[in-house]
């Protein structure tokens, strides 16, 4: 494959964009940057399946698309089988030779946000990667159905309000754990798996293009910070992502085959958690004296998690 | 390259496997597909195809109906020729991607061996699943045997995949009656069959990188009505090329196809209408009636329930006394839909027979020959007073109290 | 800035203002083609050489939406990208490694650019949408010393 170069920004930023401006994504909005990153870590072309939520009804809105590459939107919850069903084809005109240009190089990719892909379109997306298609799976991960206007999804954290899982006086919000959704793809025994944020570009970007050169399924869990559903300022995005991943919030970490964890992201200074929520609107009751145990248990569980991602890393196994 | 099949001239194949041959003889570049009861068997005979040789394109084995049909829209959306198959519970899983195929105009073929919705579970032949895709934008052609699930099946590519049409098509066949039961088939030669057939004309395809495309958008008010409008219209009109087709496939078979299939109806007094294996059913109890009780009755068959034949019926049954329409599915809290349907038809023209609505068959019940002939012949017990003398809808087959609804208000 | 890429389309279209064509002019399948005619390998075509479709909402505006607007100081870039990179709107115009300016068809405004701008003072500064360019230059802060801990 044409892998962009990357070695530093000047001259990443010499491609040729893919993804056009004018789409209805909200200013600041972290699925963008993800998804323009990911077009630019490629030149070949690029077959995009998305599912219904933020992206697909903000890039495709009748008379217009922001897509300068063959992209389809079918439902909510199967972005996985349409691309699956684009890459079968693809296979079957290589074999047949009715394809227009049939050495021209060819990427699938689907994008589906948190509610495609932890909770709706959960089964299309296990069925895909058990298939072993040829794709890369991105899940623009902002933690709620924020199309909707902010409802919770499994990939809501504990203590999060949402419309649906509500802080109130009785409440403090979310109270069942985000789904481990980088493990349960990982468990597939899919080749690349990984959890990647716009803030760490490079990293990011490098994880895209081991996905997309590597011959199977590949899953890439990225924190999406919403500035409308998360309550910030629409240009702190890339700061609520930076202590997203430097509070250990969303450690950056890829397992191979299902099995061999690396690090990706050692912050130098760990941040405690409460400055990541104290940063955002839809954490805010958790500062009222009888929440604080909601902190406590989400540090408690960030700390155990890097405890274990740190020992699966060393184990090798 | 695939290997090709010898064929006898006379095979005995069931449903199932009249299709299945069918698909093969199409060459598709993909098939994903999931099984369900009754329609298993195409998707493995196909396996078995595609396990030997037979098979060039794609067989891909999803996880669920609706990701077999989203699986189908990607694979036709990248330019090639799809297929699937599917009953019952899958396609009631696949429903909301019928109507994202035909809004897209994707020529998916789609065949529905047609069984009975849960709940309560039932794996027998009814049309419930059938009329479920009655508002889906897909043409939707119904085999009465297994010799016509062949024929349709090669029929149905050539329709949905018409530059003028560029609409998906189901091809409808009677669970268990018409999917398991061996008849003669005679099919064509495997070059015969893909030649009437002709290569795929791939249209705004995906994997065109010249030419980027973006299928699915949003539209919104402004737009989305001109949209379905004009997929109505290529619906609507889709019979040109259905009648087109069906002709070449005479000339070519000597077989012959209409619209609306009709049987004795020259001079018949009174009729059945229906649909599926019921139809040969009914023929018989026709001709039993006309020998041995000169009750001049005829059978009329809808061959294609999508776009439904209006004009078509209207002409057919135009010098009839009385007709009754049998519909195969529990219409829930109404008349049945093909009732509703060729009564629309008939309301618009001077003629207006007596119509009245059977309900049967549900849950693969038997309809027997007797329950065709009591039809028919209170059919003749309306028309020779003029009215009708029963409620308009009544259930056939039911055990315990006799089960029907509404009294005609024309005067007796 | 569209004096910049002064052959393209950028932006000539407002959101919402299309010409609604009747049903039997809308696209076959709801498909949309991003290009009039052919593009073999459109990652190595610049976008200003590009034959955009009125579809490609390249050709769309969305100026309207901002309050406030990034302005560019070209004498303090350091052409480091970072606004690049991360714009959410594609709206940092770069060639040959060099910034160009500001996509004001495309900008939304937010305000990522200033924030991840790493020169002191930045070289993109936010300033009220009326402001002209030449008076929120003239208004450029100076150097900030560091703030001792």
């Amino acid at each position: 494959m044409a892998i962009t170069s990357i070695k530093n920004l000047k001259e990443f930023s010499t491609v040729n964009e893919r993804f056009e401006g004018a789409h209805l994504l909200c200013p600041g909005c972290a699925h963008s940057m993800i998804v323009r990153e990911l077009m630019n870590a490629t030149d070949d072309n690029l077959v995009i399946s998305s599912a219904t939520g933020c992206l697909e009804v903000c890039t495709a809105v009748y008379p217009y698309t922001s897509w300068d590459t063959s992209w389809i939107h079918i439902g909510f919850e199967n972005a996985a089988s349409a691309v699956s069903g684009a890459e079968a084809m693809y296979k079957a005109r290589k074999r047949k030779g009715t394809l227009k240009d049939p050495d021209a190089p060819v990427k699938f990719v689907a994008f589906g946000g948190d509610g495609a892909t932890y909770d709706i379109g959960f089964q299309w997306l296990s069925g895909a990667v058990e298939r072993g298609h040829d794709f890369t799976y991105i899940c623009l991960d902002n933690e709620n159905y924020a199309n909707t206007g902010g409802q919770r999804s499994s990939a809501t954290p504990v203590g999060a309000h949402t419309t649906t899982a509500q802080a109130g006086r009785v409440s403090y919000g979310k109270k069942q754990k985000k789904k481990d959704m980088v493990a349960i793809m990982a468990a597939h025994g899919a080749p690349y798996v990984a959890q990647l944020a716009p803030n760490k570009w490079k990293i990011m970007a490098k994880g895209f293009q081991k996905a997309l050169e590597t011959e199977g399924p590949c899953f890439i869990n990225t924190v999406s910070a919403c500035t409308t559903e998360w309550k910030f300022d629409p240009k702190d995005t890339i700061h609520i992502t930076d202590l997203a991943t430097d509070t250990l919030m969303f450690p950056i970490y890829e397992i191979i085959d299902g099995h061999e964890l690396n690090i990706l992201y050692r912050p130098k200074n760990i941040i405690p958690v409460e400055e990541y929520l104290a940063a955002q609107g839809r954490y805010k009751h958790l500062f009222k004296p009888e929440n604080k145990h909601v902190i406590e248990r989400i540090q408690k569980e960030i700390d155990e998690k890097w405890e274990y991602l740190q020992r699966r890393e060393e184990s090798r196994v | 390259m695939a290997d090709k099949m010898e064929l006898n001239e006379v095979e005995v194949w069931d449903g199932n496997y009249a299709a299945a041959q069918a698909l093969r003889q199409a060459q598709i570049d993909v098939v994903a597909a999931y099984p369900i009861t009754p329609s298993t068997p195409i998707v493995e005979t196909y396996g078995a195809f595609v396990a030997n040789g037979y098979i060039d394109g794609e067989y891909v084995m999803v996880e669920s109906e609706h990701g077999a049909m989203s699986t189908c829209v990607g694979a036709a959306a990248s330019g090639g020729r799809v297929a699937t198959a599917t009953s019952s519970q899958g396609f009631m899983l696949m429903v909301e991607v019928l109507y994202q195929a035909s809004g897209m105009r994707l020529p998916i073929i789609l065949n529905v061996v047609n069984r009975a919705i849960a709940s309560p579970l039932n794996v027998r032949g009814d049309h419930g699943d059938m009329y479920a895709g009655r508002d889906s934008g897909w043409v939707q052609l119904d085999a009465f045997n297994a010799q016509e699930a062949y024929d349709l099946n090669l029929c149905a590519f050539k329709i949905a995949e018409d530059v003028n049409v560029r609409l998906p098509a189901m091809v409808h066949q009677d669970g268990f009656l018409t999917s398991h039961t061996a008849q003669n088939v005679s099919p064509l030669s495997d070059d015969e069959a893909y030649e009437f057939i002709g290569d795929y004309k791939a249209i705004d395809e995906m994997l065109d990188f010249s030419k980027a495309v973006t299928y699915g958008a949003q539209t919104e008010e402004d737009w989305h009505y001109e949209h379905k409008a004009k997929q109505h219209r290529a619906l609507m009109d889709s019979y040109v090329v259905i009648d087109r087709v069906f002709a070449e496939f005479k000339e070519k078979t000597g077989r012959e196809y209409k619209r609306v299939e009709s049987y004795m109806m020259e001079d018949a007094e009174v009729a059945i209408v229906a649909l599926g294996s019921t139809v040969e059913t009914a023929i018989q109890a026709a001709e039993e009636l006309r020998e041995n009780e000169g009750l001049k009755a005829g059978v009329v068959a809808p061959r294609c329930f999508r776009p439904f034949p209006f004009e078509d019926i209207q002409e057919v049954l135009k010098d009839v006394k009385a007709v009754a329409v049998l519909d195969r599915s529990c219409p829930m809290g109404a008349m049945g839909a093909l009732f509703n349907e060729v009564s629309a038809s008939m309301y618009t023209t001077t003629s207006r027979p007596i119509i009245t609505n059977f309900i049967y068959g549900l849950g693969g019940r038997d309809f027997s020959l007797e329950d065709a002939k009591h039809i028919f012949r209170e059919q003749k017990g309306h028309a020779d007073v003029g009215y009708i003398t029963t409620q308009i809808q009544q259930f056939s087959g039911l055990r315990g109290p006799k089960l029907g609804f509404f009294e005609s208000k024309r005067s007796k | 800035m569209k004096g910049v890429l002064p052959t393209d389309r950028r932006g000539v279209r407002e959101l919402g203002a299309e010409d609604l064509v009747g049903w039997d002019e809308v696209t076959h399948g709801v498909v949309l083609n991003s290009f009039d005619g052919i593009v073999e390998d459109v990652a190595q075509v610049a976008p200003e050489e590009r034959p955009y479709s009125d579809f490609n909402s390249y050709t769309a505006t969305v100026a309207s939406w901002r309050v406030i607007k990034p302005v560019y100081n070209r004498d303090i870039c350091i052409d480091c990208q970072n606004c690049w990179v991360w714009c959410p709107d594609t709206s940092i115009i770069s060639r040959d490694k060099q910034m160009l300016g500001i996509d004001y068809d495309h900008c939304k405004g937010c305000g990522v650019c200033v924030e991840v701008c790493p020169t002191n003072p930045k070289s993109l500064l936010m300033f009220a949408e009326a402001q002209e360019p030449e008076d929120a230059l003239a208004k450029w802060p100076e150097k900030k010393k560091k703030e001792k801990k």
